[in-house]
């Protein structure tokens, strides 16, 4: 029975709509465009933090960086306290290792932007990261072609590089990179593997551009003291063991290895990857919100546009709702006929919304080089704000339809 | 029957808070809570209205429409620890609305 009613109810409003085509299109417009602001702004911004969240889970999780900044976001960042501290040193990593019990890896990198060559073949602003031996285990990077370093390389600073994919296709775009001698700064150093192409990441830390060389190498590229060479002690947990345990740790070892006094604020920072994706999720609530405040007032303005649509439908088909009435037709059946009506032009204009969001993406994917993806929570989500300004914009108009007296809904002009 | 003023009143303020719950239906913030989070606020929200509308008209059923939904969304906001001012200042309004409903119920029309 009630599905009966349903059926009906949807067949009417379906002849009401198709039967002013153009006032049903006008009408819809609102909710077509506040629905594809609203999902449109959520579509980037959940691409947007799927994409940072993985590029930050690939810097690690449970790795804490020991570096002279700390990481922070805000504007009363106090640089003048942290200027004069000295930056992390090689030989720190060594005392560490002898005193940690928490870490599982250590390493020690330092980087800078500097000319690649091959013979006529040159690529400019490279990164070339000085890093030590147990590098690898902190960062995880697949190699297409020859090897990692061994210890004894990198201790000894043997003059040899492991490069991005990108450097590779740009130094030898025509041969094999592997043994081949280029020329980083001007130094001289053999090329033992190509990394394989990671594509590009969100925060710039892919190694497609990079060129890794062992760190006692590197000391002839770029100078460890120097604030420009960003040297970075890494230190990775050991399983089972938190951050926060490390670090207190970290804290002690380091306090005692640059020997500072008890009540002598710590000279170093100890940063994890937690405060970046502190700092993003303020960013990306402060975009969700502007997004929700536009979609919602083009949805509200849409909504009034259906009801009024509504009222105007109900009337032009006054005459009708008598008859039906006075031939048998229930309360219940005219108020569901005038929503089914409502919800049915709002779910198009959703419908339609939703559309051109899915157009925007794939525009989107042409224009920049990021997956936006219009996903099935936003679908619905699409779906059901339709439905919802649809309900709450006809029912007015409905419900003042199904109320109506048959012989005045009859007589009336 | 002629509609008090308490309930025109209350009604009206009631619009208004359908007017600023719409919004929140789709939030960032409901959002996060889960996938069909939006889909249950935004059918409590349209339950809520049309009680508005059922109770503006004197009818029963709107009444006893705005008790249920008022009843689950206090569930749904305890469940999901949605309890702040906002929470607290919407159980005011709904007990003392309540309150007037149950006094006027009897007087309630009965039909559709």
């Amino acid at each position: 029975m009630l599905w009966l009613m349903f059926k009906e109810s949807v067949l009417f409003a379906w002849q009401s709509l198709v039967s002013n085509k153009l006032r049903s299109m006008l009408s819809l417009l609102g909710i077509t465009i506040g629905i594809f602001a609203i999902i449109l702004v959520f579509t980037i911004v959940d691409s947007l933090e799927a994409n940072i969240r993985g590029s930050l889970q690939s810097l690690g999780n449970n790795v804490v960086y020991i570096q002279k900044w700390p990481w922070s976001f805000g504007p009363d960042y106090p640089w003048w306290k942290y200027i004069n501290r000295p930056t992390p040193q090689y030989h720190e990593l060594d005392e560490i290792a002898k005193r940690s019990k928490t870490t599982e890896a250590l390493a020690y990198r330092l980087g800078g932007r500097r000319t690649i060559k091959y013979k006529s073949n040159v690529v400019e602003n490279a990164v070339v990261a000085g890093i030590s031996y147990d590098y690898y285990k902190i960062k995880a990077f697949d190699l297409s072609a020859g090897r990692y370093f061994t210890k004894n390389e990198t201790d000894a600073g043997y003059r040899m590089a492991i490069i991005g994919s990108e450097i590779a296709s740009g130094l030898f775009p025509n041969e094999d990179a592997l043994g081949k001698e280029i020329k980083i700064a001007g130094q001289k150093g053999k090329v033992i593997g190509v990394i394989k192409k990671e594509g590009e990441s969100m925060l710039g830390v892919s190694f497609d551009y990079q060129v890794n060389i062992p760190f006692n190498f590197a000391r002839y590229i770029l100078d460890p003291r120097s604030m420009n060479a960003d040297p970075v002690l890494f230190a990775k947990a050991k399983p089972n063991i938190s951050n926060a345990e490390m670090m207190d740790e970290l804290t002690g070892i380091l306090r005692t290895i640059r020997k500072l006094k008890p009540l002598a604020e710590p000279n170093f920072a100890l940063n994890e990857i937690s405060l970046l994706s502190q700092g993003f999720d303020t960013l990306f609530a402060v975009v969700g919100i502007a997004g929700w405040i536009i979609g919602g007032f083009s949805i509200l303005v849409g909504g009034f546009g259906i009801a009024n649509i509504m009222f105007v439908s109900v009337r032009e088909r006054i005459n009708i709702i008598g008859i039906q009435k006075s031939l048998g037709a229930r309360n219940i059946f005219i108020l569901f006929q005038f929503l089914c009506e409502s919800v049915l032009l709002s779910l198009i204009g959703g419908f339609f919304g939703l559309l051109l969001t899915y157009i925007a993406t794939i525009f989107a994917k042409g224009v920049i080089e990021m997956e936006i993806t219009l996903t099935g929570a936003n679908v619905i989500l699409g779906f059901s704000i339709s439905v919802l300004i649809g309900v709450i914009s006809g029912f007015v108009p409905a419900y003042t339809a199904s109320q109506l007296d048959p012989v005045e809904a009859i007589r009336s002009n | 029957m002629k509609r008090p003023a308490s309930i025109t009143v209350l009604c009206v303020l009631g619009y208004i808070s359908i007017v600023l719950a719409f919004p929140q239906v789709f939030s960032p913030q409901v959002k996060k809570l889960g996938l069909f989070m939006p889909v249950l606020s935004g059918v409590l929200v349209a339950a809520n209205f049309m009680a508005y509308v059922g109770i503006w008209y004197m009818k029963r059923w709107g009444a006893e429409l705005f008790l249920y939904s008022y009843f689950l969304k206090t569930i749904l906001d305890i469940l999901y620890e949605q309890t702040g001012l906002l929470f607290y200042s919407g159980q005011l309004f709904s007990l003392v609305f309540s309150i007037v409903l149950l006094r006027y119920y009897q007087r309630l029309d009965q039909n559709l």
